[in-house]
């Protein structure tokens, strides 16, 4: 029995490696005699994710590369991410392989695991399709993870009440303040797309490059005053006399109701309600210039996964165009890689979203934001 | 005795006054000793000042409510007899067995605008009226909600301490219910009273999930604030000393309370 068991496992090692050395020497004829490979793909996100997964990415990547079978594994929310981060580190920390392929995560995990040497540290010699990712966009995470895909925030109106989008900043200011009752941002402290508008009054007057860097001087919010006059004098003219609802989802909901026409959503958590009815057919998105703060989702490379090759792969395949195209049309979300590399009709089409996004103040700025909101807009100090 | 006082020591003692001596070093690189700076700092901020004045008044309003609502109906269960009563005893409990965050969306969906408060008072004509929800009314109509069943047994179990020949007696020498009720009743329960008082207005005034999910956006409960000042500003030190003061107007309530059970002790022996 022992004995069976070595033999087999001996004999394994042996087919893998001559399917690594097959594969790496890239030999086209012999592809259809191979072993499939299964790749483990662990994916967190909501279910409109879990979609482009599923019946988008998956298939047309199997199609494409037929000696690879996927298994998808969803964290729904990242529900089970804290154990699929400690099974990586313990296989890391026991010296094994992992059965963990590709892991898409919340960037909290990303940088634990950074000084671990959990991840692989990504280049164009490894994934050749890097080069079309923003070089910025890929130094904030140090090529650590590939950002694959964005979504940012937008601005939803209702068509029947709002002729004319507003297109800058300034005009949806003037909106607001002629319209009032009929906007509303969430509170900064529950959800993203309260943060946009807020860090786009900021961002009026400041620019928005010192706050997004990673250099924190307490002394440089004084540039913010102005800001924090314009949401102040906004407040009269919010929904309820300056009502902040908790959470994107409230102002959704809020949108749907009627209750006001106009209000910062997410675009993907926007288009998302909207596909499945639950906001008017009225409804509309549209980008604002300058344009509203945005992230990236990021998948990693656990460097201790067990089919390195074909994880390569796959996230090579995830920055063309044809899966780009995916991310565009069925979660409305923002290409990874840089929008001159998609089709021109996407181009065209998506014009009044595709304004790329502005970044993200750095973490100890935006702690600043949401607490000096709470003083001078809403206390009004 | 010894496992119940080490958990009493390692989970509750040791963390208290570490969190204390932490609010009073001083702030790094300005000396050493005790220094009260940060609550200089801390009660400095008008929005703090205005959010632990807001937590003792909705606290305060509620409690009162809850005990407004809640003797009537300690007394009704008390005295009144047949199937009615009974059917109230096992039908006001309900509250308890509904977790607080399922209660406080139920209480939004009824109180908002277009819920079914609103509709009904459309119907009735009344076009204008405040909201109810967002806002400290949303608070302490969702605390009173919650709290009426704890209220009512700790009264309850009071008024069932109440001998019936008092009562009986009372009645006897020719007095009505309200004398009833002022003269023997009330002073009888005097200390259970207390506790429920106490206790309630301990609960509501360290409470963080009913003003999380009912209240405005200023100025908000302490539970919420000092969460915001951990874990959304970075600002642990804040949320610390949030929590000593806390801790000080609590313990100042609990008082009161300890000082009632220990009359009752003495009563009892």
């Amino acid at each position: 029995m022992e004995e069976g068991r070595r033999i087999r496992s001996v004999l394994l090692a042996a087919g893998i490696a001559l399917a690594v050395i097959l594969v790496s020497a890239g030999v086209p004829g012999s592809v259809g005699a191979q072993q499939a490979v299964t790749l483990n793909l662990y994916i967190s996100g909501d279910t409109n994710v879990f979609d482009l997964f599923q019946k988008g990415f998956i298939p047309a990547f199997t199609k494409r590369y037929p000696r690879y079978k996927v298994n998808f594994v969803g964290l729904l929310h990242g529900n089970g991410s804290d154990g699929v981060y400690d099974k990586i580190l313990a296989a890391k920390r026991a010296g094994r392989t992992t059965d963990v392929d590709l892991w898409e995560a919340e960037p909290g995990y990303v940088d634990q695991g950074i000084p671990e040497g959990l991840w692989v540290k990504l280049s164009p010699h490894l994934l050749p399709n890097i080069a079309k990712v923003p070089k910025d966009v890929l130094e904030a995470v140090d090529y650590f993870g590939v950002p694959y895909r964005g979504s940012s925030v937008v601005i939803g109106y209702n068509s029947k009440f709002v002729k004319t989008a507003p297109s800058t900043f300034d005009d949806l200011v003037a909106w607001i303040k002629a319209n009032p009752g009929k906007f509303t941002y969430c509170d900064p402290n529950t959800g993203g797309s309260g943060q946009a508008f807020v860090t786009a009054a900021i961002y009026r007057f400041t620019g928005s490059q010192k706050f997004a860097s990673k250099v924190y001087d307490p002394k440089e919010e004084s540039a913010w005053e102005p800001g924090w006059k314009l949401l102040r004098d906004l407040q009269p003219a919010m929904y309820n006399n300056g009502f902040h609802p908790n959470g994107n989802v409230a102002v959704l909901q809020l949108l749907a109701q009627e209750n006001i026409y106009m209000a910062s959503v997410w675009s993907d958590q926007g288009l998302d309600f909207y596909n499945r009815g639950q906001l008017p057919k009225t409804m509309k998105f549209t980008q604002i210039t300058p344009a509203l703060i945005g992230d990236d989702a990021r998948v990693m490379l656990p460097a201790g996964g067990a089919h390195l090759e074909g994880a390569m792969t796959f996230l090579n395949w995830l920055l063309t165009p044809e899966a780009q195209t995916m991310v565009i049309e069925m979660i409305a979300g923002y290409p990874g890689i840089e929008w001159k590399y998609m089709p021109a009709a996407l181009r065209e089409q998506f014009k009044d979203v595709a304004k790329g996004f502005s970044p993200y103040p750095s973490p100890k700025y935006l702690a600043d934001i949401k607490r000096l909101w709470h003083e001078k807009v809403v206390v009004g100090q | 005795m010894l496992p119940p006082l080490l958990v009493l020591v390692f989970l509750i003692v040791l963390p208290a006054i570490t969190a204390i001596v932490e609010t009073l070093s001083p702030v790094a690189g300005a000396g050493t000793g005790l220094t009260l700076v940060r609550y200089a700092q801390v009660l400095g901020a008008r929005i703090v000042r205005s959010d632990i004045i807001f937590s003792v008044e909705v606290a305060l309003i509620s409690v009162a409510s809850v005990f407004c609502l809640s003797y009537p109906l300690a007394l009704y269960l008390r005295f009144a007899q047949g199937r009615l009563p009974s059917l109230f005893a096992v039908l006001f409990t309900i509250p308890l067995f509904v977790p607080v965050v399922i209660a406080s969306f139920a209480m939004i969906t009824f109180l908002v605008n277009h819920g079914l408060i609103s509709t009904v008072l459309y119907r009735l004509g009344i076009e204008r009226f405040p909201p109810l929800v967002y806002n400290a009314t949303g608070i302490v109509l969702t605390q009173v909600w919650a709290n009426i069943p704890f209220a009512v047994l700790i009264l309850g179990a009071g008024l069932q301490a109440i001998d019936d020949a008092l009562i009986d007696g009372a009645r006897d020498v020719g007095a009505g219910p309200l004398r009833t009720f002022v003269s023997i009743i009330l002073p009888l329960n005097v200390v259970p009273t207390m506790i429920a008082l106490t206790l309630l207005f301990i609960s509501i005034f360290g409470s963080f999930t009913i003003p999380y999910l009912v209240g405005g956006n200023a100025p908000q409960m302490l539970g919420v604030t000092m969460t915001n000042y951990l874990t959304q500003y970075f600002r642990r030190a804040e949320a610390v000393t949030m929590a000593v003061i806390a801790f000080i107007i609590a313990a100042a309530v609990g008082a009161i309370y300890v000082a009632s059970v220990s009359r009752r002790e003495r009563y009892s022996l």
